[in-house]
């Protein structure tokens, strides 16, 4: 069942940095409630593509309209609004290291709060519960007065995604959200996304290089590679072999064996 | 195994001619050095004439002597305690304010704040905070000895002259610095905040200022130990406080009486700079060094430090010392501004709108001759001079008190010991780094201009006494600060090298120097540029240079020629900040 107006609709865009081509001539459109894993080799252009559906980075050619809006033109504060309905999650986390997780957590309101209450919150913490319980679903409720430079890697994600809770928006991007760590975390990561997706209808846009989580964890497959769109279709359809030839070393300087 | 067509550049791996660390550029840049020190060498009369006056050393005995018994009378100790306390206040007004002031400032200074508020106007960002780093570097470069006298000059006697002419140079000072701490920040988080949809305001607010805080923090308690420095010596001017009691007794020969004067800059000093310096230590700070060079951090630092950090156990007493200390800081502010008495409104006094409009009708420059022309340029070769000497010195002697006074290498549980090892009662390390810390604190606690006032005793006048007084206050202060370098070294490289047997030396070489040696060269170049603003100073109290003909204008009321004499220093300075910006850059 596809719905009538999709969330993300790219029309042709493409993206230069300088001389180099990031992105060419993509054009996809992401409905709500949809699960994307998002493939391809480093350097394909998958950052970029999510960079383009967050408004963060207007094409060089063609539009990105994200709910309705063609960002590059829209007003700031109206991209403001839409963005905040967009969750960002990062392989780095990019959280505010020296602050404690339940400001980390609280920053996921500061799209909707005034600056005087954003400000009174870092002296004096307002809404604990609901970060607290969204602490808690992520499976780090212990640590709310935790600072946030002294938790683990693993526990530094779980943070940034209590922050997505917190936020509660329509669409989750994850930009290479399990990269950096070990495969158990990955899964139990993975497994949270996948929760969230299906209790509350978010949609996804996953990359990340794990054929085995794009099969387990989504319902499509999208794969770029030197900027292009190599392969859109249902998990279902995506073969061992496409995948194979997408990551394949072609190019690459020839292997020599020596023994 | 597999290599990737690696095989072809077996061939290149054949032997190969030593290549010099030396760049051409950093050849350059050192033979223009030695150049510059020997002009400044031969400007000084080195090898020309006696340098040394031998007539003077019994007094400078006397004065020697006298240290070890200083005036101790009950009326004059209480007259020194409270220009003690006059001198701290001062410092706590000025730092006060040129923070308050300076965050303000560095903000509006900051690329990061242009960039976050007005994303869509990129193109007009930069020349924003272009013209507001331009304008904040026409107060940076007047000395706040040149600005006293300004302000003495307009407000008379009064405790404000000392507590503005701290504020208005040092504001600047500060808005540059925090400006590069908050650009130097890692702006991630507060992207990432931004692309959700924060309003800007609120994720400046939340995502980089948090970041930036320990750094600024760290940065504003070492500017109060320069705010004490600056109190001390704008007393001398005639401020009041420990400066100008200091200077009184040596006018009048009383040795005695200024040798307590000493010990009480001494001690006020050494518990400034102690209490700061541990207070930095135990908030978990960066040392200062690494915000001035504007070196990246090193990410495997960072996690070696998030690693240990976790393990760490938070010492209970640890957290009262320093919310004891910020409260402290939060009652002395008003106390210091309260007991001052400072009277605002004689800034907007009618007498002071008169004699400012005095100075200003008077203030406007004559034709300049050629004589004039080319006694500017002998000065000006002089101020330089001056400031080279003084550079070499603070700088060479800087490094060999980085290792005297650094706790963590001799002592035992130091470098040079294996970890784990504690042997107690090395008397001889401890009082190795007791003295040499206690020579770096009485080089710095003593105002530069007492300095140059000792130094004639045994030296003719001239820029060599002016050049050493420099050298020698700025050593303690460089010495302090590379000392802290060296301790904040990561250990492990330095441990490896221990471990497969380097010796003591041997480490330092290839251990220490090549990891601290940049920093080391790029501090001594920041030191050179306040070294040039110094010279004026000691240049009030007669060792020559562009100093001394700003000295001798301002008292016979020459303000047409004042206008001219600073012009060329502050072109000067701007000179010499360009040509330190480019050495450290080649150093890096």
């Amino acid at each position: 069942m596809r719905h009538p107006s999709p969330l993300f609709e790219l029309k042709q865009v493409s993206c230069r940095f300088n001389q180099v081509a990031a992105l060419s001539q993509i054009s996809l459109r992401i409905y709500p409630g949809e699960r994307i894993a998002l493939v391809g080799p480093s350097g394909a252009g998958k950052s970029t593509l999510l960079s383009l559906l967050n408004g963060t980075l207007a094409p060089s050619q063609g539009q990105v309209w994200v709910m309705g809006q063609n960002l590059a033109q829209a007003r700031a504060t109206s991209r403001r609004r839409v963005q905040r309905q967009i969750g960002m999650v990062y392989q780095q986390h990019h959280l505010i290291r020296n602050l404690a997780v339940i400001h980390n957590v609280n920053a996921g309101h500061l799209g909707y709060w005034p600056l005087w209450k954003a400000a009174w919150s870092l002296v004096w913490p307002l809404q604990v519960d609901q970060a607290a319980a969204a602490l808690a679903q992520v499976g780090i409720a212990d640590k709310l007065y935790a600072r946030t430079d002294r938790l683990s890697g693993g526990q530094q994600q779980r943070v940034a995604l209590a922050r997505v809770l917190v936020q509660n928006p329509a669409v989750i991007l994850a930009d290479e959200p399990i990269a950096s760590v070990d495969p158990e975390r990955s899964r139990d990561i993975m497994d949270l996304l996948r929760h969230l997706s299906d209790t509350t209808g978010k949609t996804l846009v996953i990359s990340l290089h794990e054929v085995d989580f794009a099969r387990s964890h989504c319902d499509r497959v999208i794969g770029l590679r030197e900027g292009k769109l190599r392969f859109d279709c249902p998990v279902s359809a995506a073969s061992d072999s496409l995948f194979r030839d997408l990551y394949a070393l072609s190019g690459e300087p020839q292997a020599v064996e020596l023994r | 195994m597999r290599f990737l067509g690696q095989s072809a550049t077996a061939k290149d791996i054949s032997p190969r001619s030593p290549r010099s660390i030396f760049s051409t550029e950093r050849l350059i840049w050192l033979l223009l050095t030695t150049a510059a020190i020997a002009g400044s060498l031969f400007l000084a009369g080195y090898g020309q004439r006696s340098l040394i006056n031998w007539g003077g050393w019994p007094q400078f005995w006397q004065f020697v002597q006298a240290s070890l018994h200083p005036e101790l009378d009950p009326v004059f100790l209480r007259l020194m305690g409270k220009a003690t306390l006059i001198t701290l206040a001062y410092a706590v007004c000025g730092t006060g304010l040129s923070l308050s002031l300076g965050l303000l400032a560095g903000i509006l200074a900051s690329a990061v704040w242009w960039r976050t508020l007005w994303p869509r106007w990129a193109n007009l960002a930069q020349p924003a905070w272009l013209t507001v780093r331009a304008a904040l570097s026409i107060p940076r470069a007047i000395h706040e000895l040149i600005w006293g006298l300004f302000f003495l000059s307009i407000l008379g006697l009064d405790p404000l002259v000392a507590v503005l002419a701290i504020a208005v140079p040092f504001s600047a000072i500060v808005a540059k610095v925090f400006s590069e701490i908050l650009d130097e920040t890692p702006s991630e988080p507060l992207q990432a905040l931004v692309n959700t949809g924060t309003p800007p305001l609120s994720a400046f607010l939340y995502g980089l200022l948090p970041q930036a805080l320990p750094n600024l923090l760290s940065y504003s308690f070492y500017r109060f130990e320069c705010s004490l420095r600056s109190a001390a010596v704008l007393g001398v001017i005639g401020a009041g406080g420990l400066g100008y009691q200091i200077l009184l007794s040596l006018q009048s020969l009383r040795y005695e009486e200024l040798w307590t004067g000493f010990y009480a800059l001494i001690l006020l000093n050494g518990a400034v700079d102690t209490w700061s310096g541990l207070l930095r230590r135990k908030m978990g700070f960066t040392s200062r060094l690494d915000l001035s060079t504007g070196q990246p951090r090193n990410p495997a630092a960072q996690a070696i430090a998030r690693d240990s950090a976790s393990s760490r156990v938070e010492h209970p007493s640890t957290a009262y010392w320093v919310r004891f200390s910020l409260a402290g800081i939060a009652c002395a502010i008003p106390l210091c501004f309260w007991s001052l008495r400072l009277d605002w409104t004689h800034l907007w006094s009618d007498r002071t709108g008169m004699l400012l409009r005095d100075i200003l009708t008077q203030a406007q420059p004559g034709i300049v001759t050629i004589e004039q022309v080319r006694s500017l340029a002998d000065l000006t070769a002089q101020t330089l001079a001056m400031s080279v000497l003084a550079m070499v010195m603070a700088g060479l002697g800087g490094v060999v008190f980085s290792f005297l006074a650094a706790q963590t290498f001799w002592l035992p549980g130091g470098i040079l010991y294996p970890i784990g090892q504690h042997q107690r009662g090395s008397v001889g390390a401890w009082s190795l780094l007791g003295t040499s810390r206690l020579v770096l604190l009485v080089s710095r606690a003593v105002p530069t201009p007492i300095w140059a006032l000792v130094f004639l005793y045994i030296l003719f006048p001239g820029i060599l006494p002016g050049a050493i007084a420099l050298g020698l206050h700025n050593l303690g202060i460089l010495g302090r600060l590379m000392a802290e370098v060296n301790e904040n070294l990561e250990d492990e490289p330095v441990r490896s090298l221990r471990s497969l047997g380097a010796s003591g030396l041997q480490t330092i070489l290839y251990g220490f120097l090549p990891q601290n040696l940049p920093r080391f060269t790029a501090y001594s170049l920041y030191r050179w540029e306040v070294c040039l603003r110094e010279t004026v100073i000691v240049g009030l109290v007669g060792a020559g240079g562009l100093g001394r003909l700003i000295a001798e204008q301002l008292s016979s009321f020459d303000y047409g020629g004042l206008v001219v004499t600073l012009s060329v220093f502050i072109g000067l300075t701007f000179v010499a900040d360009l040509i330190s910006a480019a050495m450290r850059r080649a150093v890096r």
